[in-house]
């Protein structure tokens, strides 16, 4: 399974880089959303997106809003990890299309279970 | 219809909140150990104990527009900022660190406790991107919530703090019982 990852830190691009390698994904990733859109573009189509929301460029909620329009990407599931929190801000992430909500700080622990709870682990494992 | 405007209702509505009627002290240090903890490892939580800042010291920080108006600002010594750069980035640290690298990692720490601060804090709430550098200025003293903590044995400081400054006091308040509506 393929993740891409989109962050504007290095440091956090790393941090979940490495949670989701753990997880067996293959991984690319991103500094922002328009730079998630060119991979896409590219044609290598990740079954996971983990992006986050305060990017400049372009934002977490704009990259969402743009894969779900376009019908090609319809099957890619859209976690938004962010220390975005409030509850109206969650509300509008999946409102826009993102499939899941990981708030920034998380753990290993967090980041499995609600990938299990999407269906998305390769297989059993362990961290 | 006119009313006597006492002043009451005008003082109460133009009153600003400061951040300590808003957040206390043990919450901001919580969403710290929380955000160290995931992001830096259980194995070197922050200690709640005071230090004293060095000279030369970094500070990071993101801003917080909304009913309250502010900067949640992380300081600590630029070595500490170091060492926190390569405990953020583990095995992926380079050998040598640059700015940037520091900048970044410090940065996403003061993103990461800024947006738990900001979830507590009455919204709705936009959160600025992490900038890093000398500390904002604390424009009123009234509006500071701040922890000091050690990690690794060094000082670090949270500091919650208004970018607004204080508002004036009236010099004559008797005289708003003269206002009509």
């Amino acid at each position: 399974m393929r993740a891409l990852v989109i962050d504007d830190s290095r440091a956090m691009r790393r941090i979940v880089t490495r949670a989701v390698e753990k997880l067996g994904f293959e991984v690319r990733d991103a500094g922002h959303g328009r730079e998630g859109l060119d991979v896409l573009d590219e044609g290598w189509i990740p079954d996971l997106v983990c992006v986050d929301w305060n990017m400049p460029v372009m934002d977490g909620l704009q990259f969402v809003s743009a894969v779900r329009a376009n019908p090609t990407w319809r099957n890619v599931t859209i976690m938004m990890v962010t220390s975005e929190s409030e509850h109206t801000q969650i509300v509008r992430a999946l409102a826009a299309g993102a499939h899941e909500y990981v708030i920034k700080p998380f753990t290993a622990d967090a980041l499995r279970d609600k990938l299990a709870l999407l269906g998305l682990l390769p297989q059993e494992v362990s961290l | 219809m006119s009313t006597t405007d006492t002043g009451e209702r005008r003082r109460s509505s133009d009153a600003r909140p400061v951040i300590t009627d808003l957040i206390d002290e043990a919450t901001v240090q919580s969403i710290g150990e929380e955000a160290w903890v995931a992001l830096v490892g259980e194995e070197e939580p922050l200690v709640p104990l005071l230090g004293k800042l060095p000279d030369d010291v970094l500070s990071s920080w993101v801003d917080v527009v909304g009913p309250w108006i502010g900067s949640v600002v992380l300081t600590t010594g630029r070595q500490t900022a170091a060492e926190l750069t390569r405990a953020l980035l583990g095995d992926s640290a380079p050998e040598l660190l640059d700015h940037e690298d520091v900048a970044d990692a410090f940065g996403e720490i003061a993103n990461v406790v800024g947006g738990n601060v900001k979830a507590a804090l009455p919204g709705p709430s936009a959160l600025g991107l992490p900038e890093v550098g000398d500390a904002p200025v604390v424009r009123n003293p009234a509006d500071v919530c701040r922890v000091e903590v050690l990690w690794r044995g060094q000082a670090l400081a949270i500091s919650v703090q208004g970018a607004l400054p204080p508002l004036p006091v009236p010099s004559h308040p008797h005289h708003e019982k003269e206002v009509s509506l």
